[in-house]
C-alpha cells in the first residue's frame, strides 16, 4: 500500500522524496491511532476484565412456572450424555439437554416445608436428591422414577439427617451424606445404605464445617467439601481424615466468599462457584487462583447468586445462576 | 418490515435540510483537486454529517413497534357472585390464557372486591392460577373503576394492552363507564365476560326499629322489616320457612330474647316484638332470620339487621388490666364503688369487642397493660371514644404502661396529655436495638418485615440507637450500624420500606457484625437483639454468642414457618444462651405485637424508681385533689413522660426527681375532643404506691380524677332523636322540647359521627321547624355507626347509633348486563371495540366461552421511543474525522492490481516476472534527481544575467531551443508542470538575490 502526503504544500526539500514522507506521516498516525486505541481500550474497561479467563458460550432459561422454566433453580448435576438436572423453588427436577432443550421433568413428593438443594448423578446414573428440609436423600431414576429414600428422621444419631446440602457416590458405591444445622457433618453409608462413620462438626477448625455445601469425589475417592460459611475448601479420605484445606473469606483472587458448590477437571484443576462474589472461579488443586469469571448483575456474563455449576464432557462450565433464574454456559 | 422507525422531537429543525444543497454547490469545485472519487466520497461524509447533526437538532429519536399484547383479566371477587362462579371464573382463565396466549404474549390477573390486588402480575407465560386466591380482599363490595385503574398501571409499555372483565356488573364503589372511558382513550381494549347465575332465592331482613324515646320500665315494640325476593311459579308458592331470632346485648351479656318460626310469603313483611327494659346500660339488638333449608337462601349476609338504644344510669366505669397479671387494681375497684361508681373489670386480652360496646361506659382505664395487648384497631376506638363520643380515657402507671409499656407513637399517646418519650439526654439512659432480618422465604415474608421493622422503630424513643442487618449479596446494615433515632426516624422508615432482603446463608458474620456494633456504643444502658429467620442459616459461633453475654446483649429469636412449622433448636439455644425469648410463629399475624414486645425490653430506661419514695406535690389546684392537700404520701416510682407543649394540658401532681419537672409528671389531665383524657404515671397501690393504700384519701384521690374524667351526665329526656337509613344517607332527627314540653328553638347544635372504620364522618345540624333540627352524612359502608349531637347551651349530649346492617353487594340484584355491555361496546384508540364473550348460566360449561380470543391482535401497536440525538452527535463527530481524512490523505490503490496479478499468478502457477533489481530502480531515480537538479542549476545559471525581473513560463519555452545541449530532463507527467513551477519559484527567489547584490554593489559605488 502506498500513501502519499499531504496535498498542501508543506513538504520541505531536504525531508527527503515525497514517499519517504508519506511513510513517516503514515508512521505518526499509525502511532497516534493506535494511542487512541489503547485508551479507549483502556476507559472501556477492557484492560481489567474480570471474565478474561471463560469466553461465554450461551445463556439460556427463563423464570417461570411452566415446563422448561425455572424459579430460582437451587442445584444443578449432569450426566454422561450431557443432560442437564435442575432442581428450583417449585421443588421441581427438570431435565435439558446441554443447550437448553427441555426434556422432562418431576417434583419430588412434599415440598411444603422446603425445597431440595442438592443434586448429583450416583455411580449407577440414578439421580441423587438432598431433600434439604426433609432430612432426607432421594433416589430417582433418570426418568424421575423414585427409587429409594434414605434417612427422613431429624436428629444427630447416625443415619439421622440436619438439613441436608448433598450426597455423592464414590467407585465403591458408598454414599457420602452432607448435612448442616446444629450439627454439621458428613456421614458414610454403604450403597446399602448402612451406616460406616460420620465426621465434621460444627465449627471452623479444620476437619470442622459450617454449613458443607457440596460434596465431590475425585480419581483418588477423595471427598472434597464446599465448606460453605467458613468460605473454604477442604479434602478429606475417604475414612475423614483430613488432606487439605485451603481458602479464606475475601473478595480478592484466591479468596472465597460463600463457595456453594465445585466441580474438578483435569488437569489438577477444580473450579469453584462463590455465592456471596457471585463468580466462579478456577484453581490448581492445591488452591492456587488461577482466575475468576463473573460479576454481580443481571446482564449476560454477570451472576446473581449463583449456587451450583456442573463440567460437561466437551469442558465447557454450566453455571447455576439462581437469582436471575437462568443457566450461562462458559468455556474456561 | 422493520419494527424500528425514526421521529422527531422538534421537526421545524428539519427545514435546516435545505442546506444541503447549498453546502454540495460551495463544497463540489472547491473538491476538484480531490479527483471524483475522493470528491464524491468526501462530499458524501459531509453531506451525512450535515444531516446527522440536523437530525440531532430536531430531537431525533427511535421508534420500536412491538407486536407483543398483555391481557389483564379482571376477576369479581365480591360476595355478590355465588362462590360456584367465583371458582369457575378463574379455571375459565386458565384455560383462556392456556388456549389463546401466543409465544411473547403476556397474561396477567387482578382480582378486586371493594379493591383490588394483583394476583399474577403480567408475565409472557402460561400462568396458571390456583383456585383459592390468594389477595386479601374485602368482597363486600365492588369497585371495578378501582380494578381497572390497577390494570392501567400495570401494564408494560412495549405491549398493546386489553382487560378481560369478568365480572356481574353490580358495582357499588366507583364508577366503571367513566373510568372505562379514560382506558379506552389510552388505547387499552376491553372484553367483558357477564357472570350469569339464577338466584333460586332470597330473604333479606331489611332493618330493625326501636323508637328513642325509651324510658327504664316502659314496655317499646321493636320491629323487623323481612323481604322475600322469591316469586312464585306454579305448586310452588314462594313462601320460606324459618326462625326470627333476636339477641339483646348488653356489655358482654348477651340473650336471646325471642326465637319464633315464621314463614315468609314472597314480599315484605313486618314483624313487632314487645320488650321492656329494667336496668340501665347501652344496649344493642340483632334480629337474624335462619331458613330452614339453605338453598331457600342464597346469601346469609343479609340476614342480620341491628339497632342501638341506651338507658342511662349510674356512672360506668370500665377497667382494663393486664391479663398476665391480674389483681393489680383490687383497692382502686373498692373505692371506685365506694363512690357509688358501676366498675367493669375487664382482662386485656378480651378487653372489648367494639366501639358498641364502649357506649355503655363513661369513662375507660388502662390499668398497667402494655400496648401489644391491643390491636391498632382497639386503641383507635378508645381514642375516638374520648375524642369523638365524648368519653373520659384514664391511664393508669405501672411498669407496662406509657413509655414503658411500648404506648410510643400510638394513636393514644396523642390523646394523653403527656408524651411518652423524653428528650432529655440527663434523665433517661439510652436504649440500643439491632434487628436481623431473614424472613424473606415466607409467604409475603418481605412484606412482613418492613411492616416488624416499623412497629419495632415506633416503640423506640428519639435518643435510642437502632440498626437492622440483613443480606444483600452480603450482610450488611440498612443504615450503617446503630444509629440514633432522633432525626433519622424517617430515613430509617424510608430505608424499611425499600428493605429487600435476601436469603441469609450464615448467622455468625452477620451478629458479629451487630456485636462490633453494640460494642462501638459505650453509653447504652440496654442492648437488645431480635432476629427473626426461618432457621435455615447456618448457626452462629460460640465466640460470637460469648461475647454478646459479655456485653450484656440479650438476643430473641422468632422462627418463622418459611419450612413448614415454626421450629428451630438454633433459633431457641440462641435465645436460651443470652436471655432473650424464643417465639414460634406459625400466622405472621403474630409478628408486630411480638416486635412491639420485645421494643419495649429497650424503652424500659423510661421508669423511674427511688428505693427512698418521692413526694409528690401539687403543682395546680385542680378539681380532682379537691380537699387534698401536701404532703402526699411518697411513691417509689413511676414512668416518666414529657409535659405536652399545650395550654390545655393541667399538670397537678409532680415528682421533686428527677429535677426536670417536664419528665416529673405524676398527674396531668386535659380536654381531648369532646372527651377527658387523665395521665397517672405511677400504679394505684401494686408496686411503687403501696403507701398509698393505707392512705386515708385514697378513696377520694381516685375517684374524683375517675369522675372528673367520665362524660357528662344530664337529663336527656326532652329530646327525642330519630334516625333513618335510606339510599345510603343516614338522616337524624332531633326533636327539642324542654320541660314544658315547649319546643326549643335556636339551639347552636351540632353532631358528630364516629363510621364503621372508626374514622370520624362530617355531619350538620340545622334547625328545619319549630324545635325539630335534621342532619344527615353518607353511610355507604356497613356497619355500625355512633353519634354524638351536643344539643349545646350546657346540656348533656345525647348519644346514638345506626346500623346500616349489609352493602349493597348483598342486595340480591340481577347481573348488570347492561353495563357491561356498554363497556364491551367501548372501542379503544385506534382500535375495534371488545367482545362480549358468551357466558352460560352453569359454571361448569367453560368450553362455549373459549370461542372469544382476548388474546386477538387487533389493537394498536405499542410503541416506545427512545433519544438517540446523542448517538447522532457521536457519529457525526466520526465521521467528520473521515471527511477531513478523505480531504487530507489520499489512498493509493495502486498495489491492488500487482496483488491481483500475482494471487492469479499463484492459482494459476505461473512463474510470475522477475522484478526489476531493486538497486537499479534505486540508481535510476537517484540518477533521475540529479539530473533534475542539474537542470534546475542550469535553468537558473541562464536567467542569471537576465535583466527582466519576471519570466514567464512561455518566455523560458521559448529560450529552449536556442539553449545549449544538456543532459535530457528528467521524465515528467504529461499535463504536470512541477519544473515550470519551482523554476518560476527559483527563479524569483534568485532574481531577488541580484537585485539585492546589484543594489549593494551600487550604493558601494
Amino acid at each position: 500500500m502506498l500513501w502519499r502526503g499531504p496535498i498542501l504544500p508543506a513538504t520541505r526539500p531536504d525531508c527527503g522524496d515525497a514517499g519517504s514522507v508519506a511513510r513517516r506521516t503514515w508512521g505518526r498516525a499509525r502511532l497516534a491511532v493506535a494511542a487512541i486505541a489503547a485508551a479507549m481500550l483502556l476507559c472501556c474497561g477492557c484492560g481489567t476484565d474480570p471474565n478474561r479467563i471463560g469466553r461465554l458460550q450461551k445463556v439460556w432459561g427463563r423464570r417461570g412456572l411452566s415446563d422448561g422454566r425455572l424459579q430460582k433453580p437451587r442445584a444443578m448435576a449432569i450426566d454422561g450424555q450431557d443432560r442437564l438436572y435442575i432442581v428450583d423453588m417449585t421443588a421441581r427436577i427438570q431435565v435439558f439437554d446441554r443447550d437448553g432443550g427441555f426434556l422432562r421433568g418431576w417434583h419430588t413428593p412434599e415440598w411444603t416445608t422446603g425445597k431440595p438443594t442438592g443434586l448429583t448423578i450416583g455411580r449407577d446414573g440414578n439421580v441423587l436428591v438432598a431433600d434439604t428440609h426433609y432430612y432426607r436423600v432421594l433416589v430417582y431414576s433418570p426418568d424421575g422414577k423414585l427409587l429409594k429414600t434414605m434417612g427422613g428422621i431429624q436428629g444427630h444419631e447416625p443415619g439421622q439427617f440436619g438439613l441436608v446440602t448433598d450426597v455423592v457416590q464414590d467407585p465403591q458405591g458408598n454414599y457420602y451424606v452432607g448435612e448442616y444445622g446444629e450439627y454439621d457433618r458428613i456421614q458414610k453409608f454403604t450403597p446399602e445404605g448402612r451406616f460406616l462413620l460420620q465426621w465434621g462438626g460444627h465449627g471452623s477448625e479444620p476437619g470442622r464445617f459450617a454449613r458443607p455445601q457440596n460434596l465431590e469425589i475425585d480419581e483418588q475417592g477423595h471427598i472434597w467439601v464446599a465448606d460453605a460459611c467458613n468460605h473454604r475448601i477442604q479434602v478429606f479420605d475417604s475414612e475423614g481424615k483430613l488432606l487439605k484445606v485451603w481458602g479464606s473469606r475475601g473478595s480478592g483472587p484466591g479468596q472465597l466468599y460463600y463457595p456453594y458448590d465445585l466441580v474438578l477437571a483435569p488437569d489438577n484443576l477444580v473450579y469453584v462457584v462463590e455465592y456471596g462474589n457471585h463468580r466462579v472461579q478456577k484453581f490448581t488443586r492445591d488452591g492456587r487462583s488461577l482466575g475468576c469469571w463473573g460479576t454481580n448483575g443481571r446482564g449476560e456474563g454477570q451472576l446473581f447468586n449463583p449456587w451450583a455449576l456442573v463440567r460437561d464432557s466437551r469442558g465447557d462450565i454450566h453455571v447455576l445462576d439462581t437469582n436471575n433464574h437462568r443457566i450461562q454456559t462458559v468455556r474456561m | 418490515m422493520l419494527p424500528y422507525s425514526l421521529s422527531f422531537d422538534s421537526p421545524w429543525y428539519l427545514l435546516l435540510l435545505l442546506l444541503v444543497p447549498m453546502l454540495w454547490a460551495l463544497s463540489f469545485r472547491r473538491m476538484g483537486v480531490l479527483g471524483p472519487w475522493r470528491r464524491w466520497f468526501a462530499l458524501g461524509l459531509r453531506t451525512l454529517v450535515m444531516v446527522l447533526l440536523i437530525f440531532a437538532l430536531a430531537g431525533a429519536q427511535m421508534v420500536h413497534t412491538s407486536d407483543r399484547l398483555t391481557v389483564i383479566y379482571l376477576l369479581d371477587q365480591s360476595l355478590s357472585i355465588p362462590a360456584e362462579q367465583r371458582r369457575a371464573m378463574i379455571l375459565y382463565v386458565n384455560a383462556a390464557i392456556e388456549k389463546h396466549r401466543e409465544h411473547l404474549d403476556r397474561a396477567g390477573v387482578i382480582v378486586f372486591g371493594r379493591d383490588a390486588a394483583i394476583e399474577i402480575p403480567p408475565f409472557d407465560d402460561d400462568v396458571k392460577m390456583p383456585l383459592l386466591v390468594e389477595s386479601l380482599l374485602d368482597p363486600e363490595y365492588t369497585n371495578l373503576a378501582g380494578a381497572m385503574r390497577l390494570a392501567q398501571a400495570s401494564f408494560p409499555e412495549d405491549a398493546a394492552r386489553r382487560i378481560v372483565v369478568v365480572s356481574d356488573g353490580n358495582e357499588n364503589i366507583g364508577d366503571a363507564v367513566e373510568q372505562a372511558r379514560g382506558l379506552t382513550g389510552a388505547g387499552v381494549g376491553i372484553d367483558v365476560v357477564p357472570v350469569r347465575f339464577d338466584r333460586q332465592g332470597e330473604v333479606i331482613v331489611e332493618r330493625m326499629t326501636i323508637p328513642n324515646d325509651i324510658r327504664r320500665g316502659q314496655p317499646f315494640d321493636m320491629k323487623v322489616v323481612v323481604t322475600n325476593t322469591k316469586t312464585p311459579s306454579g305448586s310452588d308458592s314462594g313462601a320460606v320457612g324459618g326462625r326470627l331470632v333476636i339477641r339483646q346485648r348488653a356489655g358482654d351479656q348477651a340473650r336471646v330474647i325471642s326465637d319464633e318460626a315464621v314463614t315468609l310469603p314472597p314480599g315484605k313483611r313486618v314483624y313487632s316484638v314487645r320488650q321492656q327494659i329494667d336496668a340501665p346500660s347501652f344496649y344493642t339488638y340483632e334480629a337474624e332470620f335462619v331458613p330452614q333449608r339453605p338453598e331457600d337462601d342464597t346469601m346469609r349476609q343479609n340476614n342480620r339487621a341491628t339497632a342501638f338504644t341506651h338507658i342511662r344510669g349510674k356512672g360506668q366505669v370500665l377497667l382494663i388490666e393486664d391479663f398476665q397479671g391480674p389483681g393489680q387494681f383490687e383497692r382502686l375497684v373498692q373505692a371506685l364503688r365506694l363512690r357509688n361508681l358501676e366498675v367493669t373489670l375487664r382482662a386485656s386480652d378480651q378487653p372489648f369487642t367494639g366501639l358498641a360496646e364502649l357506649q355503655q361506659f363513661d369513662t375507660v382505664l388502662l390499668g398497667n397493660v402494655p400496648r401489644e395487648h391491643f390491636t391498632d384497631e382497639q386503641i383507635q376506638m378508645l381514642v375516638r371514644n374520648t375524642q369523638q363520643m365524648g368519653a373520659g380515657l384514664v391511664m393508669l402507671g405501672g411498669p407496662n404502661s406509657f413509655g414503658a409499656g411500648g404506648w410510643t407513637n400510638t394513636e393514644l399517646e396523642k390523646a394523653m396529655p403527656v408524651d411518652f418519650q423524653i428528650k432529655s439526654a440527663k434523665v433517661v439512659p439510652r436504649g440500643a436495638l439491632v434487628m436481623m432480618m431473614h424472613a424473606c422465604e415466607i409467604p409475603e415474608g418481605n412484606h412482613w418485615q418492613k411492616v416488624i421493622a416499623r412497629e419495632a422503630l415506633k416503640a423506640l424513643g428519639e435518643r435510642d440507637y437502632c440498626g437492622v442487618v440483613h443480606w444483600m449479596g452480603q450482610e450488611q446494615w440498612l443504615w450503617g450500624g446503630l444509629k440514633v433515632v432522633g432525626g433519622n426516624r424517617q430515613q430509617m422508615l424510608a430505608r424499611m420500606d425499600r428493605m429487600t432482603p435476601g436469603d441469609m446463608p450464615d448467622f455468625d458474620p452477620a451478629m458479629v457484625m451487630a456485636q462490633k456494633e453494640f460494642s462501638r456504643i459505650q453509653d447504652a444502658a440496654i442492648k437488645h437483639m431480635i432476629i427473626i429467620s426461618d432457621g435455615d442459616p447456618s448457626p452462629p459461633s460460640r465466640g460470637v454468642i460469648a461475647a454478646l453475654v459479655n456485653q450484656q446483649v440479650t438476643v430473641s429469636t422468632v422462627a418463622v414457618g418459611a419450612h413448614g412449622p415454626a421450629e428451630s433448636r438454633v433459633l431457641d439455644n440462641l435465645a436460651k444462651a443470652t436471655g432473650g425469648k424464643f417465639y414460634k410463629v406459625n400466622n405472621p399475624k403474630a409478628l408486630p405485637r411480638i416486635f412491639q414486645r420485645e421494643a419495649r425490653r429497650v424503652a424500659q430506661p423510661l421508669i423511674f424508681e427511688s428505693k427512698n419514695g418521692v413526694k409528690p406535690t401539687i403543682r395546680f389546684p385542680h378539681e380532682m385533689l379537691s380537699g387534698i392537700e401536701d404532703p402526699l404520701e411518697p411513691i417509689h416510682g413511676f414512668v416518666m413522660t414529657t409535659v405536652k407543649e399545650n395550654p390545655l394540658v393541667e399538670v397537678s401532681l409532680v415528682s421533686p426527681q428527677p429535677v426536670n419537672e417536664k419528665n416529673a409528671t405524676i398527674l396531668a389531665s386535659w380536654t381531648y375532643g369532646l372527651g377527658k383524657s387523665v395521665a397517672f404515671t405511677s400504679d394505684c397501690g401494686a408496686r411503687w404506691a403501696s403507701g398509698w393504700t393505707g392512705w386515708e384519701n385514697y378513696d377520694k384521690f381516685f375517684g374524683q380524677m375517675v369522675g372528673w374524667s367520665m362524660r357528662p351526665v344530664g337529663e336527656e329526656g326532652n329530646f327525642v332523636v330519630a334516625t333513618d337509613v335510606e339510599d345510603g344517607q343516614v338522616r337524624l332527627v332531633v326533636t327539642a322540647l324542654d320541660k314544658d314540653d315547649e319546643f326549643l328553638n335556636f339551639l347552636d347544635m351540632s353532631g358528630t359521627v364516629v363510621g364503621p372504620n372508626l374514622e370520624p364522618v362530617p355531619m350538620k345540624m340545622q334547625q328545619t321547624a319549630p324545635g325539630r333540627y335534621e342532619g344527615a352524612f353518607p353511610a355507604r359502608d356497613s356497619g355500625s355507626y355512633f353519634l354524638m349531637v351536643n344539643p349545646g347551651g350546657g346540656k348533656a349530649p345525647i348519644r346514638t347509633g345506626v346500623s346500616v346492617p349489609y352493602s349493597d353487594e348483598f342486595r340480591a340484584k340481577p347481573t348488570n348486563l347492561g353495563l357491561l355491555e356498554q363497556l364491551a361496546q367501548l372501542a379503544p384508540e385506534g382500535g375495534t371495540a371488545g367482545k362480549l364473550v358468551p357466558s352460560p348460566r352453569q359454571p361448569s360449561e367453560i368450553e362455549p366461552m373459549l370461542a372469544v380470543n382476548s388474546f386477538r391482535h387487533d389493537l394498536p401497536k405499542a410503541t416506545s421511543s427512545q433519544d438517540i440525538w446523542f448517538h447522532l452527535v457521536f457519529l457525526a463527530s466520526c465521521l467528520f474525522f473521515f471527511d477531513v481524512f478523505v480531504r487530507r490523505v489520499q489512498v493509493s490503490f495502486a498495489w491492488v492490481p500487482s496483488l491481483a496479478g500475482r494471487v492469479r499468478d499463484r492459482i494459476l502457477r505461473r512463474t510470475p516476472e522477475a522484478p526489476k533489481p531493486e538497486m537499479i530502480e534505486r540508481l535510476r531515480s537517484r540518477k533521475a534527481a540529479v539530473s533534475q537538479e542539474v537542470d534546475q542549476l542550469r535553468a537558473a545559471a541562464r536567467f542569471e544575467t537576465s535583466e527582466q525581473s519576471a519570466a514567464t513560463a512561455a518566455e523560458v519555452e521559448e529560450l529552449k531551443p536556442s539553449a545549449a545541449p544538456r543532459p535530457a530532463p528528467p521524465r515528467q507527467e504529461p499535463g504536470l508542470a512541477p519544473g515550470q513551477e519551482e523554476e518560476s519559484y527559483t527563479a524569483r527567489l534568485l532574481k531577488a538575490k541580484k537585485k539585492a547584490w546589484k543594489d549593494r554593489e551600487n550604493r558601494q559605488e
